[in-house]
Parts: C-alpha cells; structure tokens; sequence
C-alpha cells in the first residue's frame, strides 16, 4: 500500500518532466524536496537494453545509450559514461570501468526527493565504497542496493524473488575492484562488440546471486548473444554514470 | 512491485520457503539448517540474560523446528571488562560452512562470512533478504516491507504486525567479527542492559561515553548507507523501544557449532 501511494506521489514529477524541461530549469526556486529527481539523478541502470546481446557498439554505443535515456528522462545537460571495461588488445590497452566515471558522489534519480517516511536521506554512492578500496570498505559495503539501483525512470530493476523475466544481470565486464580483466580469457563479449561468441561479467542490481553480493562482478555468462544473457538472468542492462 | 511485495508479506506470514523464488543459479541445497535468524526476540530489549541467555534462546527455537539435536549458538560479541576478556561472535559459531532453511549456504568457512580479504570482502558471503531466513524458513522483514511512517518504530505496533521491517540484528561487533575495545558501549553491557540514553545525554545512533548501545546488521544488507551484515551501526539505546525506533526488534543470528 505504502509503494503504491508512493508512486501516485511520484507519477506525475516524472510526466513534467518529459513535457516540460522549461520548468525543470526554472526549478531552482523550488524547495528541494519538490524537484523534479531526474535533473539530480547522476546514477542509472539503463530501464531498456540497447537489446543486441553483448554488441553494444563499443564503448562509444554504449555511452550513446546512456546519454540518450537520461535525455529521454530529462536530464540532458549531463555527460554520461556507461560502467564497462574492455580488455587489451594489441596496440589498444585495456579501459577501466572505475577510470570512466569521474569522482562522484554519485545520486540516484530519486536524490533530495522526501522518501515515504518524510526523511530527506540523500545517501549517495562513493567510489572507494562500491569498489572496496580498502579491507574496512569492501567489508562494511556500499548503499549500493536494489532500492538504489534505480533505472533513469525512477524504476526498480526486477531482481531475484521479482516476477521474471529477472533482469538484475548488468554488464561490467570488470573484476570487484572496477578494473579490466587480464586479456586472454574473454570477459567483454569482445569489447562489446560480440552478440554470439564471447562471455561478459556482469554484477547484480539487487546484490543477490551466485554465491556473493557482488553488484559489479559476480559472474561471467556464457555466450553474448541475446537469449544468452537472458538464459542467466538479465537482458543486457548496464550501469551509467554521469561524469560532471 | 505490488506483486512483489504481496508475495514477500504472503512468505513472511505464512512461513513458507521460498524455494522457488531463490531457484535462480542453482543455488538449491538440501543439507540440514546450520543457520537462522530468530523468527521472534527475546523481547527484553538488549538484556539477553548474556551470551548463555542468547545462546538458550537460539537453542530452543531450533528445538522448536526438529533442530535441537545440534549446539547453537548466538552471534553475539561481549567487550572486556576487569577479570573477563572480551568475547568475539566470529570465535564462538563453529568453522563453517553454514546452510540456511532451505539449504542454501551463507558462508563456506569464517573468512568468507566476514571477509578477511579484500577479495573476498568485495564479493561477499550469501547471506541476503532472501536466504536470511528464520529457523521457520521465514524471510526477515526488511526495508521497504510494510513501511508505515511512524508506527513501524513503535514496539506496540511492530509486536503485532509480524511484517514490518525488523531488519536490525544485534552483533555487538565489528565488521570483522570480533568484539570492540573497552569503553564505549557496543553491547547493552555485555547482553545484560534494557537502559537508555539518560535525558541529556547524547542522542543518535553512535555509541558514546555511558551511553547504552548495540551495534547491528543487515540480514537484507539494505540500510545505515551500507550493506554490511553484522556492523552497520549503533541503537538509541538498549530498550525494547529504543530498538525499534531505528527498525529492529531484538533478533538475533544463531549458527549451529557442529
């Protein structure tokens, strides 16, 4: 009852924003707690998949996807980076998820909205915490949760005891530190640009799965192609990260 | 999300496993419980009657479900005091590894539980919402489970809605399973104390000089700004009310020994 009320509350910030991005700017007068959550939102999993397996285009294909849902949702005026690794080649040496993001903190879309207990909490994400930099980080975690993890429309991501299809699988194609795998053993669908040989790595939305909690590297699929990242459990969300 | 959170109600309250729901990745077991949360506190507050009193309690609650014939014990630390050495929750559960209700396993050994390396801290142990479940094999309300502004932090409200998020667990530890250094307060005074913070005396979710606490974690890893199961911060105080307000109840986490 409480989540429906909630969403009747929300519903229509999301329909002003679509339709009129004048009042999104002329927002600044407004009481926080009022704004509309996209034009704070430097966090999102992707609500849609590019939906050609692990052949995102490249890194360059998946930043476009990014950049075009968080238009989509109002916030344009952002540079967006999607949460990926590729391993090295010759004469191309690897990319680092954690190295393409910028510094954070990062809000997701929901960010300075009064949550339905009337709190203003506002916790964001820290890079040194979703990546454990230190033993006390990676012990203690991130707020790195399912409820965290929104999509750039506000949604939850469905996750495991969630009706299915699940879709918690999201492609990182990084190790738990935000690193690219050692080349070799493919871990990327060949750099994203595979929709049928090939593996990803991808981590959990919903921090539930496999074994661990992990939300960046919990397992690697087997094939890249779209009914293969399906058979595990996801459709080909990523993470994305507005870097400015 | 209605369906979803009707479906996690209908578990909680029927105290049906739910199998099918943690099917995904085969992560199905089949071997005997070694682990719980506690389907009900103690009620006391952060008074356990000490570790032998929570140790007891785990034990017959295990009983209760056909358990009884393994020793059980309560993930609880104990601080120093004059003549008595602290006590460590992680020393006090056996080796590992340890299968919940429906035998699925939470943690292979101690260093996975706790994650005594950075490897195995990033990834992390199994235990979450859905495999935190009580020796009746009932999902611990959590986060976002029947959120009623105000009255979920009120014990005479939360008593009689077995759904509300009771997520806290009392640990009395650190991230690393052992117990805090003498001085402040970690554990309502070594599982004895149902006080609270004099009037006057700081407030907030922090332990302070006199002022009673516990330190709790997250079956569902999902609150304080972190997601760590067995540390994620301190109570108001050491009453059954003050553990309520922050959204728990007293429960605790029990792991067979053998």
């Amino acid at each position: 009852m409480t989540h429906t009320r909630l969403w009747i509350f929300i519903g229509p910030l999301f329909a002003l924003t679509a339709t009129t991005t004048v009042f999104a700017q002329g927002a600044d007068n407004m009481p926080t707690s009022e704004r509309i959550p996209s034009s704070l939102m430097t966090f999102f999993v992707t609500s849609e998949p590019i939906g050609n397996g692990g052949n995102l285009g490249g890194l360059a294909g998946a930043d476009a996807h990014c950049q075009a849902l968080a238009a989509a949702a109002g916030a344009t005026e952002k540079t967006w980076r999607a949460y990926l690794s590729t391993q090295a080649r010759p004469g191309q040496p690897a990319v680092n998820a954690r190295d393409r993001i910028g510094t954070g903190p990062w809000f997701h879309s929901k960010a300075r909205l009064l949550d339905y207990l009337g709190r203003r909490l506002n916790r964001p994400i820290i890079s040194s915490q979703i990546h454990g930099d230190t033993l006390e980080e990676a012990q203690r975690g991130s707020n790195l949760t399912k409820e965290f993890a929104l999509t750039e429309k506000g949604e939850l991501v469905n996750g495991i005891g969630d009706p299915l299809p699940t879709r918690h699988d999201i492609l990182t194609g990084s190790q738990p530190d935000g690193r690219a795998f050692p080349p070799g053993v493919d871990r990327t669908c060949n750099n994203w640009t595979s929709n049928s040989e090939g593996s990803a790595q991808v981590g959990h939305s919903d921090r539930v799965g496999n074994g661990n909690i992990s939300w960046n590297s919990s397992h690697a699929t087997t094939g890249c192609s779209q009914d293969d990242l399906v058979s595990w459990g996801g459709v080909g969300l990523f993470y994305c990260f507005a870097v400015d | 999300m209605r369906t979803c959170l009707l479906l996690t109600v209908v578990l909680a309250v029927s105290g049906m496993a739910p199998s099918e729901a943690v099917a995904q990745h085969g992560m199905r077991g089949g071997t005997p419980m070694t682990f719980f949360v506690t389907s009900r506190p103690i009620g006391d507050g952060g008074n356990l009657g000490g570790l032998a009193g929570a140790d007891a309690h785990c034990q017959s609650l295990a009983a209760a479900v056909g358990a009884g014939d393994r020793t059980w014990h309560a993930y609880l630390s104990t601080q120093a005091q004059p003549g008595q050495p602290a006590v460590n929750a992680r020393d006090r559960i056996g080796a590992g590894p340890w299968y919940n209700f429906d035998g699925v396993m939470i943690a292979s050994d101690l260093a996975h539980l706790h994650g005594d390396t950075i490897e195995l801290a990033r990834l992390g142990n199994n235990l979450t919402k859905q495999s935190g479940l009580t020796e009746k094999g009932q999902i611990v309300p959590g986060l976002n489970d029947y959120q009623e502004a105000v009255r979920d932090g009120d014990w005479e409200f939360v008593k009689t809605t077995p759904y509300s998020n009771r997520h806290e667990i009392l640990t009395g530890s650190q991230l690393d399973g052992r117990a805090f250094p003498p001085g402040i307060d970690y554990t309502c005074d070594n599982w004895t104390s149902n006080r609270d913070p004099e009037p006057g005396q700081a407030q907030g979710l922090e332990g302070g000089p006199g002022r009673p606490n516990a330190q709790i974690g997250f079956p569902d890893r999902n609150g304080g700004g972190n997601g760590s199961w067995n540390s994620s911060h301190g109570t108001t105080g050491c009453s059954q009310t003050a553990l309520v307000r922050t959204h728990g109840v007293g429960k605790l986490y029990c792991f067979a020994i053998n």
